[in-house]
Order: structure tokens, then C-alpha cells, then sequence
């Protein structure tokens, strides 16, 4: 529902006259208009920045700001649901002789501006990545592009499966809105990573911290937005082609994008996407990864249309992936680990090759959705999405049946096939006073799993309801923010326990809110506060996992009488953005009473390959604090540094302990040369970066077969520029070197740690041809 | 009013759609007699120039978890007596039971069974079969006692596909078990 980008533009219309008494008597008015339907919007708050007078837009749109003393300024336009818009004014220089100018004589500027419309909490921390950041990230995965933010890190498997990891939490525990609905996958598996194409998005965004109002259960720890870019109605045919070869892995991506509208019919768009990758085995600095290739095709077709108040989108996207996993992290027992732990490397040896066999997975993630909304006259807006996701997911083990007739068939030995419904509604309604926005809407998710292979989690139903209510209130430099919501969540869980179908119900309601100010005291300088509560449900692998975790040598088992976690997130941040060092200061404190995790059990289990360390899902209190830092100072002219620190402390309350599995404290420092713009060179850049990972040393004592991996340092060189082609015609090039040194590291919060060094340098080259409008 | 009627519908659609296609994944859960598993390992020991074979059984009738092992004989040996070791591994949790053993011996080349008593001077193991390959896989051997002693024997079945080099190192563990092992 919210991911609809949605564009509104607005006419500004400067005005700039001498009064006969004083000299602070210039004004701007204006008026702010929806770019799809052309209609005023209602309720609209345009300030001036650092001053504290701000109108809001009356029926008809429009704005008036009087009594401006002549100098420059920072005009701010916000409206619930659409990104703070901001345009420096100048009522100064240049401008002079027109104050003998009579008022008649208008100064008229007009701005055209996309927005995007977001509809995070504006009190919680929102960091995007977009534009020639987020082109530097092409190729990789969608965890791996996302580690640039503060408070970011990922879950890895090996390195071609990472999960994102937002201050600590991850998994179930992060939502992640794909184009606008939740995206239903098998999340609860560390080695199973978000299927979702990330050249589908022109922008990535990390919501911190407890959103449950808005995103609902779930998103204790953040949200994800991963957004295209609004459709290009009536516009010429224009596209792109990125080309990114990796030389670790020989790793070829291609991905391309058509789009325009249709001559003849006005107010439509499309766009057409498709990316192919194809990656051999990874290299470590000393040695090859056997069978960790990966091959992988996406598409996606989008169409929309809009006239005056009505627009309807529709959107298909299908991400298919085959990825090999490290075959010498296939485990049968205890003593098979501890003896590739001892021997420091793997016993697997290999070559390169682009041959992906078995163990493997395969899994394919097809959505499909339609939106509509309307804008009524009243500035009342409405907004429904329904979507149908398919994820079906196939691992094969390393070893195939013994049985000849049955390893014929090359089944896979675990299936998974989830079908996800969603459906959302959502009311923006008219502003209240011209001072109170607000949103209300239902959502809605229908969901089954069914489950193939050797027993793992049972197959299941499970649907849920949700109400939410939110309202922002802006006035005088403040905003405020509250919101509520209630989730209701029937569970029905289907296996087989000795030859016999047993089914059990399970029923989850919570309450969740969210309550926040934001206060800009001047330009450049404002601060934050959020309290926000989620809540989620025990997924089915903590309620029935029974069995060897392959992977990690640890017998896990769930409990059915696990209740919902719950989350009183407190987050509050401080941002100054001045013209040469920009710095943001956030800090967290997360509480989450009945914390899920896995907890060591004293006896081993036996089982036909040994004793097993046994775990058990086990609930406890956990806290999790911890800051985020980023910074950039223009040192010189052209040359900017940037720092960014990422600081966790994560407790066990009620056992007095550490917690297992929380990323190592970070500081990412970059300097950066800009050269000057040239006629033919666009943003040309060089850059050199090095990224320093402490070792963790908050862990339970005695809770792991090894101690976690000492910290490392890897330093990285970027450069890159644009050229114009032709009037038309753009081409970007960028190279960069990852792990420059060729370093031998290993990371706690990757699965493989046990078995092999993590990836070894890899330099990269990146071209992007655009072209049309 | 017309915009009542108009959110009205909507969410009535809303609903609607929200209750289609939906499936029970009740109908879909079957019994999956594919999956393998090994629920017991059985080893028979017959006593050198006699007929007396005494079995010492692991038994865990529902594979890894679930229910616990049922069954975890010591194996009790007589010294300095020299004894044919056979081992046979079934799948109960089917029914018939499948016998995993035969499997095993179809891809000899890819099996290897490892026998290590502790301390080493309880048991000394020869293999008693060969691969096509010409190294051991341990079906059947020779299991020699010595001074009487009380320990341990571990039964590995190390699954070694495209690897197997007459060395426990490369592969897995399909089967990894320590008996207690009393020689009197």
C-alpha cells in the first residue's frame, strides 16, 4: 500500500515587494498542488526553516508567508505521508531592484519536484540510500547494499546469503516492505535471505527501531522499504542498462529497465525490469569455496494509471535463484566440527568453477499486486492494495537418498511452499483544523505454508487482522506524532506425530503504539524523540523445530508455549546538516520482555550421529542499547571526510548474561576527493575507505565450540564519474577494490565462521548506459 | 452519502478478497515414507568357531527428536576372544522397516564404517570386506578382545561420496555412536 511512490510537485510563487514602513515585508506565497491530479492539496505545512512561523495550506492549496525580512532561506513543505520537501529562497542578492517593482510585476519561479511519499513515523531515524549511492552498491545483494547505514550490519551465510540486521534484531524480527507489501518468505532461517531483486529499487530505506503502528507485528527491530521509482506517465520511452562484473567469483550481473508511457493513451506508464546474475566459487585469500556459485533471473512488469484523483497501479516481479552452498559446512556431527574448527581451514578443497551442486537451494518468490487510490476533492484520500505472493523454496542436502530409485528423482529434501495474501486499506483523512493529519487503515494477511521432505516445521495457516490509527500534529517548529494499532493473529498448525495428523490452534492479539515529537530549532539543527512498541508472534520453527541443525552441530528445539514477544523501543536522535559537516547522533534503548532465542541446555541430546549440544526456544528479557554516529566534514575544498560508528550492548535481564549471535561494534571511515564538474565529466570521485569490526566480546561464557573471530580491518578504493553522451545519454563507470589487502577474516555473525575465512579481495567494475528523458 | 457508500464498498471488497483462494495446508500434510532415516544400529557380535550371536542395539524408533532412545545396550564382550563383527542399520519408522545396511553395501564406495574402542587395547577391529575401490567399508570384520576392561566403542558409518580414500577424515558422520563397551 504505502510503497505507491507518489509524486506531487508544487508551484511556488515568489513574491517579492517593498512596503513603505519596513524592510521586513517581503512574502512568498504560493501553491502546493498533487502532480497526478493537479488538485490543490489541503493541510500542507510550509514554514520557513529556522524560524518559527509556519502556515498551512487552505482549501484550495494555497500558502501565504508575510513579513520577511529580505535574506535567504530554507522553505519547507510537509504533508503526512510524503517526504519533507525543501528549496532554498533567495530574497537578497540579485533581487534587489525589483523591490521597486510593483507588486503586479511577479518574480515567479517555478519548481517541479518529486517526492516520495513514505509512511514512516517522521519521529523514528529514516535513512535512504538513493542515486549514485545506491548505484555503487549494484550487484550485490539486498543485505549487503544496505551495510552502508549506521546500525546496519547483515547475517550471513558464506558470502552470497546475507540477511539485513538492524540494531542487533533480525530474521522475523525486521519487516521488509517490497514495492509497498510485506514481503512473506521463510524468514526465521538465518541461511534464508530476503528474495528480492534490489535493481527493482531506486531507493532503499531503513526505518530504526519499533514501528509496529504503522508496518504492524513483527517490526520490532525496523522496517525496510525497498521503492521504485514512480512510473513515467505520458513520457517518452527512456532506460537503462547496468553491467557489474565481480572478479571474486567471476561474477557477472546484468540488469536492464525499459519504461514509458503510451502514446494516444493518456495516463498510462509502464516499465519492464529483468536482471540475470551467474557467480562461480568464491575466493577466501588463501583458498577456493567449493560449489558456492549462484545463478539468479528476476524480472518485473509494471503498468499504472492515473487521471485527476484516481490511480491504479499494477505490479509483477519474480526473483529466481539457485545458490550453491559451501560444501564443507555440511555437518553430521559434534566431532566433525570440532575437527575442521581445529584444522583452521576446510578439509573441502576445490578450484573454480561456476558449477553449483548439491547442497543447494533453490527458490523462486513470485508477487503480484494491484493498487488503487483516490483523492477526493475534500482532501480526503483512499488507498487499497491487494497482493498474492508464492514462495517456494527447495534445499537439497549434500548427500542424495541412498535408496537408488528414490535419488533418481532428485527431489529436494526439504520443500517449502508459502502463499501469502495481503490486503490493505488505508484512509487519509482530510486535516482536521488545518493543523491535525492523520491515517486509519486495516490490513489484512491470509497465509499457508505447505511442507514437503524431511520434517521441519509444520505446515500451518495462519491469518491476521490489523486496525491502525495515527495522527501528526504540526505546529511552531514541533511536530507531534502518536498512533495505535491491534493486531489479531489465528495460527493453525498441521503435522505428523507418530503416523497420526495432529493440528493445533494457536490465537495472538496485541495492542501496539507509537508516540513522538520532532523539534527543528533552526535550519540545521533539530532533534528527536520516538517511543514505539511492537509486538510478534512465535513463528513456527520456535514452536515445533525437533531435530540437527546441520549447519551449526545444535539440536534445536521449539516450545508451544512460547507467547508473543514484545518491544518498548525508545529512540532518540539529534542531526545537524550545515553547509561543510553534517553529524547525526542517535541512541536506542530496545526492551523486549519474552525475548525468543536459544537457549543452551545443560545435557547433550543423543541421536544416531552423537550427542548433539541441545537447545531449546526459551523466552527471556533482553535489552538492547546501543548508538549509531555518522558524520561528514568538507575538510578542503573537493575533499570530504565521513565517519560512521555503529555501537550495540546487548543483555539478558533475566538471566544476568550476554545474548549469542550480536554483531561486533563498528567504525567506517572514508575520505573522499570530488573533482571539480567538467563539461564531459560528471561527478567524478576517488575515494578511499577502511571498515574496522571489533571482535565480540560480549558473549555467554562457554556458548560456542569457538571463541567469536578477532576483530579485522578492510580497506576499500572507489572511483567512478559520469559522462554525458549526448544531450540524452549518460554513461557511469565506476571501479572499486573490496577488501583491498586481500585480508583473512573471519565475522561472528556469519554462519561459515566455524569452517572458512570469509571473502578474499575483489575488485569490481560498473557500467550504466541511461537513456531517454 | 456518496463517499460513505463508496468506503463502504471498498472495504467490503477489501474483505472479500482477503478470504479468496484460501487453501487448508491441513489437506496437504501425508505421511512421507521418501525421507530416510536411520532408527537402529544393530551389532552382532558371533563368537569365533561358534554360532553364538549376541546383538547390542541403539534403537530411536522416531529418529532425532521427538521421542528419546529407546534402546542403548552395553556392548559385554568376553576376553581375548576373537569375534565376527556385522552391523545392520534399519529404518523402523517405515513400515516394512527398510534395511539401510543394503544401501549402504550398493554404494560401498561412498561408506565407510569406523570402529574406535577406547582405551584402544579393549577391541582391536579388522576390516573384513572391500569396495571396488579395494578399501574397507566394515560391514563385516574382525573384532579381537584382549585383557578384561571396561570403555568405550564408538561406531562411526562416515558417508564419504566421491572422497572415500580408506581414511575416517573426509565426509560426514551418518552414524555416530559410543557404546559402552565392558570386556569380562
Amino acid at each position: 500500500m504505502n510503497r505507491i511512490v507518489f509524486s506531487f510537485f508544487f508551484v511556488i510563487t515568489s513574491l517579492i515587494a517593498r512596503a513603505q514602513t519596513s524592510d521586513c515585508a517581503c512574502f512568498v506565497k504560493g501553491v502546493v498542488k498533487d502532480q497526478h491530479t493537479g488538485q490543490p492539496i489541503v493541510g500542507a505545512t510550509v514554514l520557513i526553516v529556522g524560524q518559527n512561523s509556519g502556515v498551512f495550506t487552505d482549501e484550495n492549496g494555497r500558502y501565504e508567508l508575510r513579513n520577511l525580512c529580505p535574506g535567504a532561506y530554507t522553505l519547507e513543505c510537509r504533508i503526512i505521508g510524503y517526504n519533507p520537501f525543501r528549496e532554498k529562497l533567495d530574497l537578497t542578492a540579485g533581487h534587489e531592484e525589483n523591490f521597486n517593482l510593483l507588486e503586479q510585476e511577479v518574480h515567479l519561479k517555478d519548481v517541479e519536484i518529486t517526492a516520495h511519499r513514505t509512511d514512516a513515523p517522521s519521529s523514528q531515524p529514516l535513512s535512504t540510500i538513493s542515486g549514485s549511492d545506491l548505484e555503487k552498491t549494484r550487484g550485490q545483494n539486498l543485505a549487503e547494499s544496505l551495510k552502508g547505514f549506521t546500525g546496519v550490519t547483515s547475517l550471513q551465510t558464506g558470502s552470497s546469503i546475507s540477511k539485513p540486521v538492524i540494531h542487533g534484531l533480525h530474521s522475523n524480527r525486521i519487516l521488509i516492505m517490497n514495492n509497498g507489501v510485506r514481503q512473506e518468505g521463510q524468514q526465521w532461517g538465518s541461511e534464508h535471505a530476503p528474495e528480492i531483486d534490489p535493481f527493482i529499487a531506486t531507493r532503499l530505506s531503513v526505518v530504526k527501531g519499533a514501528a509496529g503502528v504503522r508496518y504492524g507485528s513483527d517490526a520490532i527491530g525496523g522496517v525496510i522499504l525497498v521503492e521504485p521509482e514512480e512510473l513515467p506517465f505520458d513520457k517518452s520511452l527512456s532506460g537503462e542498462l547496468n553491467a557489474v562484473g565481480f572478479t571474486n567469483g567471476r561474477q557477472g550481473v546484468l540488469s536492464g529497465t525499459l519504461q514509458g508511457g503510451i502514446k494516444g493513451f493518456k495516463g498510462f506508464g509502464w516499465r519492464a525490469q529483468g536482471t540475470i546474475k551467474r557467480g562461480g566459487n568464491i575466493r577466501t585469500p588463501n583458498y577456493f569455496l567449493d560449489n558456492t556459485g549462484i545463478s539468479e533471473k528476476n524480472f518485473s512488469l509494471a503498468a499504472g494509471y492515473r487521471k485527476k484523483g484516481l490511480g491504479i497501479d499494477v505490479f509483477y516481479s519474480r526473483f529466481d535463484t539457485k545458490i550453491g552452498i559451501f560444501s564443507g559446512s555440511h555437518i553430521g556431527s559434534v566431532t566433525d566440527l570440532l575437527s575442521v574448527i581445529e584444522n583452521g581451514e576446510p578439509f573441502v578443497k576445490s578450484g573454480f568453477s561456476y558449477n553449483i551442486g548439491r547442497p543447494n537451494q533453490n527458490v523462486s518468490h513470485e508477487l503480484i499486486k494491484a493498487e488503487t487510490h483516490y483523492h477526493f476533492q475534500n482532501g480526503n484520500r483512499f488507498q487499497w492494495t491487494i497482493a498474492r505472493q508464492l514462495n517456494d523454496r527447495n534445499e537439497f542436502d549434500l548427500h542424495r537418498p541412498r535408496n537408488d530409485s528414490i535419488a533418481a528423482l532428485n527431489h529436494p529434501e526439504l520443500t517449502f511452499k508459502l502463499t501469502t495474501l495481503t490486503n490493505d486499506v488505508i484512509w487519509d483523512h482530510k486535516p482536521i483544523a488545518g493543523k491535525l493529519a492523520g491515517q486509519l487503515g486495516i490490513s489484512t494477511l491470509y497465509q499457508y505454508n505447505l511442507m514437503d521432505g524431511r520434517p521441519l516445521i509444520p505446515n500451518f495457516n495462519q491469518f491476521n487482522i490489523g486496525f491502525f490509527w495515527m495522527e501528526r500534529y504540526v505546529k511552531n517548529g514541533w511536530e507531534l506524532e502518536a498512533g495505535m494499532r491491534y493486531d489479531y493473529r489465528t495460527l493453525t498448525s498441521f503435522r505428523i506425530v507418530n503416523r497420526e495428523k495432529v493440528s493445533q490452534d494457536f490465537k495472538f492479539s496485541n495492542f501496539s503504539g507509537t508516540l513522538g515529537a520532532t523539534r527543528n530549532f533552526s535550519e540545521k539543527f533539530s532533534a528527536r524523540l520516538n517511543f514505539g512498541t511492537a509486538w510478534r508472534a512465535p513463528n513456527v520453527s520456535e514452536l515445533f523445530s525437533d531435530g540437527v541443525h546441520h549447519g551449526a552441530a545444535a539440536f534445536e528445539k521449539g516450545d508451544a508455549t512460547l507467547q508473543p514477544e514484545k518491544a518498548l523501543n525508545t529512540i532518540a536522535s539529534i542531526k545537524y546538516a550545515g553547509p561543510k559537516f553534517t553529524a547525526e547522533l542517535g541512541g536506542y534503548y530496545n526492551i523486549i520482555s519474552d525475548f525468543i532465542y536459544l537457549k543452551p541446555q545443560s545435557e547433550p541430546i543423543l541421536t544416531v550421529r552423537g550427542a548433539f549440544p541441545y537447545f531449546k526456544y526459551t523466552q527471556t528479557d533482553a535489552t538492547f542499547k546501543g548508538i549509531d554516529l555518522s558524520a561528514s566534514w568538507e575538510i578542503v575544498k573537493y575533499t570530504t571526510i565521513s565517519s560512521k560508528l555503529s555501537y550495540l550492548r546487548v543483555y539478558d535481564q533475566r538471566n544476568n548474561n550476554y545474548l549469542v549471535m550480536i554483531p561486533s561494534n563498528r567504525i567506517d571511515n572514508q575520505i573522499k576527493y570530488e573533482l571539480p564538474e567538467d563539461a564531459k565529466w560528471h561527478k567524478a570521485y576517488f575515494s578511499i575507505g577502511n571498515l574496522f569490526v571489533a571482535q565480540q566480546k560480549r558473549v555467554p561464557p562457554a556458548s560456542d565450540f569457538m571463541a567469536p573471530p578477532k576483530a579485522y580491518s578492510l580497506w576499500n578504493v572507489q572511483t567512478g564519474t559520469t559522462f554525458n553522451l549526448s544531450e540524452k545519454q549518460q554513461l557511469e563507470v565506476g571501479i572499486a577494490v573490496q577488501n583491498l589487502f586481500n585480508v583473512a577474516y573471519r565475522d561472528y555473525l556469519n554462519r561459515f565462521r566455524y569452517y572458512a575465512d570469509d571473502m578474499g579481495r575483489n575488485v569490481s567494475l560498473r557500467l550504466k548506459w541511461k537513456f531517454g528523458a | 452519502m456518496k463517499m460513505t457508500r463508496k468506503i463502504t464498498w471498498m472495504i467490503l471488497l477489501a474483505a472479500a478478497m482477503s478470504f479468496t483462494q484460501c487453501k487448508d495446508a491441513g489437506d496437504d500434510v501425508q505421511i512421507d515414507d521418501e525421507n530416510e532415516l536411520i532408527t537402529s544400529v544393530t551389532l552382532k557380535f558371533t563368537e569365533e568357531g561358534t554360532t553364538n550371536t549376541t546383538s547390542f542395539s541403539y534403537k530411536d524408533a522416531d529418529g532425532d527428536g521427538g521421542n528419546a532412545p529407546t534402546q542403548f545396550d552395553t556392548v559385554a564382550l568376553k576376553p581375548n576372544k576373537t569375534y565376527t563383527l556385522a552391523i545392520e542399520l534399519l529404518d523402523e519408522s517405515k513400515t516394512p522397516a527398510s534395511n539401510i545396511t543394503e544401501e549402504v553395501a550398493e554404494e560401498s564406495d561412498e561408506h565407510l564404517f569406523v570402529y574406535t574402542p577406547t582405551p584402544s587395547t579393549l577391541l582391536t577391529y579388522t576390516y573384513g570386506d572391500k569396495d571396488a575401490n579395494n578399501y574397507g567399508i566394515g560391514l563385516t570384520g574382525k573384532a579381537v578382545t584382549t585383557t578384561a576392561g571396561t570403555g568405550k566403542l564408538k561406531v562411526q558409518l562416515r558417508h564419504q561420496p566421491g572422497s572415500k580414500n580408506g581414511t575416517p577424515s573426509p565426509g560426514s558422520d551418518d552414524v555416530n555412536l559410543e557404546f559402552n563397551l565392558k570386556v569380562q
